[in-house]
């Protein structure tokens, strides 16, 4: 048999009903549903991977492979998949994740054995692989939302996994209902494109944008951005996020932070760059400022979080965020009439894409070791964990490096190419606009410092100095799956920040499709070992030749210690402790007062309550007990969707009048309808 | 390597007047009454500078009196005189806006901001660098932020002082060179003696009401 | 634009030597003001040979992110030392990075500078960390902002480019914006480095410190190289200030004598920069930390109007 692309992916799309299948038959025999629905989705991600390299190396030449999983059975409904590069693009991402957590999940679900059905959760992780393929692969209207919609649905059920726990089941519901908005948006947006086309395939909707009325385009344009918005998690669309993210098994977790909420964007990458055609100014200054808001609201909410799962959660939001800011540029640069400069900046978030789905996935991987290990999500009982850890700590000092952009890995360099470009775009306009450019990479630099501060808190809290409880304590090292599983992540970590060129390289046929511009050759010198901004004139940056120069200069310290410090002994002794008796866990900083400075700077934002509660025994001076209570207000809930839910629960308290409890009135509400509507008809 | 003369005086000036505005910013975030002061005998230092190299560059050198008089009487004098004041009131050092300092930097960059684009349209007229317009506006502006964002009167007549410093960039490096001398020194002894007054009043404000706190002068209308 | 290897050696050896020489140069002038006599200047070149060879004393807590933290900090410095202008116009590494590779390597270190605070499990580490990553927070985006302004005025994020454009005939740095970004890269400077209004290096008290409660728990080789890697990193963001904003004789070509000239022109710089930290430091109070932000705010609002000013006055 010849691999070709089309091939591979069907192989995988089978390989993964297949093991949905499987799972639903093995319901009662744990381990072997375990082996054999993580195996099935691990070689169907490995398989969609090969589909998605071989057609992104095939360059801008390749042909796009398409068929039909099945004949329509319905007028309109083809069940046909296609890989154009934007499609193979996200598929590389959907895939490479899957491969990881696919082979994390088989020493993952080991924990669940005995308490809950592991055939059930690997089924629903293969529907969700699943159907994320099939929505990054889907050459039609349809099938994209029936996919969109099994996406949803499976990704409820992993959700309220362990509906157990109340905190699972709330979340679930509010992640349906967000979902569902999503929805709404996505349909009325599709359905406003069509009546345009007049048909449902993605190719005869490509510039569909030029035939629509400007303010109907407009209207299509905001209800992709609220729908795609939803599922990507852009403030205040976000709130479902960090209420799902944390009470899933953590494989779903990683799966969910790194690759679900990438179809967001890759929707709105296709409607915005694919259909929507020539885009007004408003459009990317919209994407730009909203992209900049998440941005840093997102990192500063997960920097007051002491729950790790949680903290990522935000995290993820603030990375939409900077995708956001790259594809926002990108559509002003098409704007303003700077094919280059777009292609620059769509290269940046497209990148940033990648690598945020790569070290976010590692990094709920490594907090699922964690989480397995210590049985806790809070990170003031943990600590020490890197002596017991090791490997696991190690990996996610790698995710922690790479996600706070730190050179030399890949979250450096895609925030690199998008400072380029928000730095070409000054040049671009002569309007106080362009004001917008250097602003938003202020706050980018803001946000990626204070993401730098949030992972020395979470690395540090969590892994380093004495272990706070009794759990981390006594925490073992992860399953070798499971490390292996990270391992992999924390290997693309490095690998996409040191060999960025050649990287950059795959993504031609994709901005060939997006803005008819190919930028491979001008963004390398020196035999591809330096990434340029456009000219290399205007900015290079070679994270490959950072790491050298480190590595050449290591020998200066050793030689310097061996001059000097030759004789010298090393001791270990206890730490300096102001000559009390012995320092116990309990006079460590904590993760809320590692962040206290930064909650107090931005005191107005969070509006931190706290409670201080003593009970004395005989005299003021010495207090028996002390509670500490305090918390910082999420905005949006408070001034948004809290009076949004009072508003829609009293119109429905208001509507139940209808509501009498009698079929005869029912009866005679259909009557009414149907007498009313068929007077309208005849009118 | 080397600009013509004119080219550096004007260049220079543009320095200096970009200078001033730096030191202004720096009076709105600077917290002690001390500091603030002396923030402002160095703006005026500035603008003895820009009147100095008016002076030289162009050779209208009854500038140069405007020079002698701004390093005398706002370098020297008046500084001495409120650092004085300052010391025999003995209030206390901590200057407690009405606004918060990031929101009043804020504020203080939009009328920035705002001078710049309001004096865009001028800056051709303005052949002494081109941009002692904005500036001078700017100090106009944030002057009169300060004034209404702080309590105490000691602090508003330092802002007054640095409303006035912007007047006197305007004058010296807009119109021909320099107002006629005595509109100039016409101003320049206004200043003084309405900060002399000033002074005393405060000193009065202090020994009726303990304070020196402006809003407090409402209790006068009974 | 290439790699040239001489040229990296000789910028390694004058980083290594040149860093203790210009911390010690500024406690003197300090303490002379002060009225004390002070250390002599090369004292901190006396204090790092006995660091190293002192015994080391680890904690029993420390994991090998400890161990690692100093070495990292050293090396950071140096590398981004090495993507710096000091002598000549084109740093030796300037193809491998511009001035956000810089911020980017710098802030590299002060990651694992934080962690390394965290690890021995002592309170005054952690407070260290949690006020060193507070600050730098806040600072970066007032820096960010003033490197776009000189960079868009250049037209390069490359620090070679930008002295280039610097150096060209009519002395355009000492226009507005480039004062303005100047004023706001001072203050960065002053936070950075721990300079007096932001933290105070001559302090060992708890409520005030932030870079020596990090390296508390370091000794012997470990402190020498936290330390000496300090100084470079301070040593390469007064470089920064001084030839990016004012690019005067820095050696557009490699002759002896343009070397000559742009060594004696760099001391000479330095010298005066050095100054008015010092006089900065003597001049001032340092301030509570949570009126550090008011500063930092101050520098992003001048970063903010250099930039406004680029094209507000043409």
């Amino acid at each position: 048999m010849n691999f070709t692309p089309a091939v591979l992916l069907a192989v995988s799309l089978c390989g993964y009903a297949i093991g949905a299948g499987g799972g639903l038959l093995f319901l009662r025999r744990e381990r072997l549903a375990n082996l054999f629905c993580f195996g099935a989705s691990a070689l169907s991600a490995l398989s969609g991977l090969a589909a998605a390299m071989l057609f992104l190396v095939g360059g801008a030449g390749a042909t796009a492979p398409q068929f039909e999983l099945f004949p329509a059975p319905l007028p309109y409904l083809h069940f046909s998949v296609w890989l154009d590069p934007l499609s193979a693009f996200f598929l590389l991402l959907v895939s490479l994740l899957g491969v990881a957590i696919a082979i994390y999940s088989l020493g993952y679900a080991r924990g669940y054995f005995g308490r809950k059905n592991v055939g059930v959760l690997g089924a629903l992780f293969n529907a969700l692989a699943l159907a994320t393929t099939l929505v990054v692969t889907a050459d039609n209207v349809w099938l994209f939302l029936v996919a969109w919609e099994i996406m949803a649905l499976a990704a409820y059920c992993l959700v309220s996994f362990e509906h157990e726990k109340a905190e699972a089941r709330q979340a679930g519901v509010l992640y349906f209902i967000m979902a569902h908005i999503d929805a709404v948006c996505v349909i009325l947006g599709f359905l406003m494109l069509f009546q345009a086309a007049g048909d449902y395939g993605f190719a005869s909707l490509h510039d569909i944008g030029a035939k629509m009325p400007p303010g109907r385009r407009d209207a299509a344009f905001l209800l992709f951005l609220v729908g795609f918005g939803i599922k990507a998690g852009v403030v205040p669309l976000h709130i479902w996020l960090p209420a799902a993210h944390p009470v899933a098994p953590s494989n779903v977790s990683a799966f969910m932070s790194g690759v679900l909420i990438k179809t967001g964007i890759y929707g709105f990458a296709r409607v915005a760059f694919d259909f929507l055609g020539a885009p007004p100014l408003w459009w990317g200054v919209t994407v730009l400022t909203v992209g900049t808001i998440s941005a840093v609201l997102g990192v500063l909410y997960a920097l007051m979080e002491h729950d790790l799962k949680r903290l990522l959660a935000y995290h993820s939001i603030e990375n939409i965020g900077i995708i956001l800011m790259g594809l926002g540029a990108a559509l002003i640069f098409l704007h303003t009439g700077n094919p280059l400069l777009a292609t620059l900046a769509l290269v940046a978030g497209l990148y940033h894409t990648i690598n945020h789905a790569v070290f976010k996935g590692l990094l709920f991987l490594g907090a699922g070791a964690v989480l397995h290990a210590t049985h806790t999500r809070n990170m003031e009982e943990m600590g020490g964990l890197i002596r017991r850890m090791p490997q696991t700590a190690l990996f996610f000092l790698i995710g922690a490096v790479a996600i706070s952009a730190l050179p030399p890995l890949n979250g450096f360099v895609s925030e690199w190419l998008t400072y380029q470009a928000l730095l070409q775009g000054f040049g671009t306009t002569n309007s106080l606009m362009r004001l917008i450019f250097p602003l938003s990479g202020a706050m980018l630099a803001l946000t990626s410092a204070l993401a730098a501060a949030c992972f020395v808190k979470a690395f540090g809290i969590t892994f380093l100095a004495q272990p706070r409880s009794e759990h981390a304590a006594q925490a073992h090292e992860a399953a070798p799956t499971m490390l292996l599983g990270m391992g992999l992540l924390a290997g693309a970590c490095v690998a996409l920040g040191l060999f960025s060129v050649q990287f950059v390289r795959l993504l031609d046929p994709l901005t060939q499709q997006l803005t008819g511009q190919q930028l491979s050759a001008q963004l390398s010198a020196a035999h591809g070992l330096v990434l340029t901004s456009l000219t290399e004139r205007s900015g290079t940056v070679s994270t490959l030749g950072l790491s050298l120069t480190g590595l050449c200069l290591v020998p200066i310290p050793f030689a310097l210690a061996w001059v000097f410090a030759r004789r010298t002994k090393v001791r270990v002794g206890p730490t300096w402790d102001c000559g009390q008796r012995s320092l116990t866990p309990r006079m460590e900083y904590t993760a809320t007062g590692f962040s206290k400075p930064i909650r107090m700077v931005f005191k107005a934002l969070f509006r931190p309550h706290r409670e201080v509660q003593r009970e004395y025994d005989f005299s003021p001076y010495f207090a028996k007990t002390l509670r500490f209570d305090s918390h910082v207000e999420e905005v949006f809930e408070q001034q948004i969707y809290r009076p949004a839910r009072v508003m829609i629960l009293r119109a429905a308290r208001r509507v139940r009048a209808l509501q009498a409890g009698s079929i005869h009135v029912y009866l005679l509400y259909i009557f009414g309808t149907l007498v009313l509507l068929l007077l309208l008809f005849a009118i | 390597m080397n600009p013509p003369a004119t080219e550096v005086a004007s260049r220079l000036i543009t320095l200096l007047a970009t200078l001033m505005l730096v030191f202004q910013l720096l009076l709105v975030v600077q917290q002690m009454l001390i500091a603030n002061i002396r923030l402002f005998a160095l703006q005026s230092l500035l603008l003895t500078g820009i009147a100095t190299v008016v002076a030289c560059a162009y050779g209208a050198w009854h500038v140069l009196i405007v020079a002698v008089l701004t390093l005398l009487g706002k370098v020297i004098f008046l500084p001495w005189l409120l650092q004085r004041l300052v010391r025999r009131i003995k209030i206390e050092q901590e200057i407690h806006p009405f606004v918060n300092m990031p929101a009043s930097m804020l504020i203080c960059g939009a009328l920035t901001v705002l001078s710049y684009v309001v004096a865009r349209p001028f800056t051709s007229l303005a052949r002494l660098g081109s941009n002692t317009l904005p500036v001078a506006l700017a100090l106009l502006l944030t002057g009169l932020f300060l004034m209404s964002n702080r309590r105490k009167a000691i602090t508003q007549v330092l802002a007054l002082l640095t409303t006035e410093n912007g007047m006197m960039l305007a004058a010296i490096a807009l119109t021909t060179y320099g107002m006629p001398l005595v509109v100039e020194i016409g101003i320049f002894f206004d200043v003084v003696v309405a900060v002399m007054v000033l002074g005393i009043l405060v000193f009065r404000i202090r020994e009726s009401f303990d304070s020196m706190d402006v809003s407090k002068l409402n209790e006068l209308k009974w | 634009m290439n790699v040239d290897l001489s040229a990296a050696v000789a910028q390694t050896a004058l980083l290594l030597l040149l860093a203790p020489l210009l911390s010690g140069l500024i406690k003197n002038w300090k303490a002379k003001l002060q009225n004390r006599r002070g250390a002599r200047i090369w004292q901190p070149y006396f204090d790092l040979v006995k660091y190293l060879r002192k015994d080391m004393v680890i904690s029993e807590h420390a994991s090998w992110i400890f161990s690692v933290t100093p070495g990292v900090i050293f090396l950071t410095a140096l590398s981004a030392g090495l993507m710096v202008p000091l002598v000549t116009a084109n740093a030796p590494l300037g193809l491998f990075g511009g001035a956000i590779a810089v911020v980017g390597v710098l802030a590299l270190g002060r990651f694992f500078m934080a962690l390394g605070g965290l690890d021995p499990a002592t309170t005054f580490g952690g407070m260290g960390s949690s006020r060193e990553m507070t600050i730098a927070a806040l600072a970066e985006p007032a820096m960010m902002l003033a490197i776009f302004t000189v960079a868009t005025m250049a037209g390069s994020t490359n620090l070679g480019q930008i002295v280039l454009a610097g150096q060209e005939p009519g002395w355009k740095f000492l226009d507005a914006p480039h004062a303005l970004a100047f004023a706001a890269m001072f203050i960065v400077l002053l936070a950075e480095t721990g300079r007096i209004p932001v933290d105070n290096p001559a302090t060992h008290l708890e409520l005030t410190m932030i870079h020596e409660a990090m390296v508390l728990e370091y000794s012997g080789r470990n402190l020498a190289f936290a330390e000496w890697g300090a100084a470079i990193k301070q040593l390469v963001l007064m470089a920064l200030l001084t030839n990016l904003f004012f690019p005067l004789g820095l050696a557009p070509v490699v002759t002896p004598a343009a070397l000559g000239a742009g060594l004696a022109f760099f001391a000479a710089k330095l010298l005066i920069l050095a100054g008015a930290v010092v006089l900065v430091e003597f001049t001032n109070a340092k301030l509570r930390l949570f009126r550090v932000p008011d500063l930092l705010s101050a520098a992003f609002i001048l970063a903010t109007l250099a930039l406004v000013s680029t094209f507000l006055f043409r």
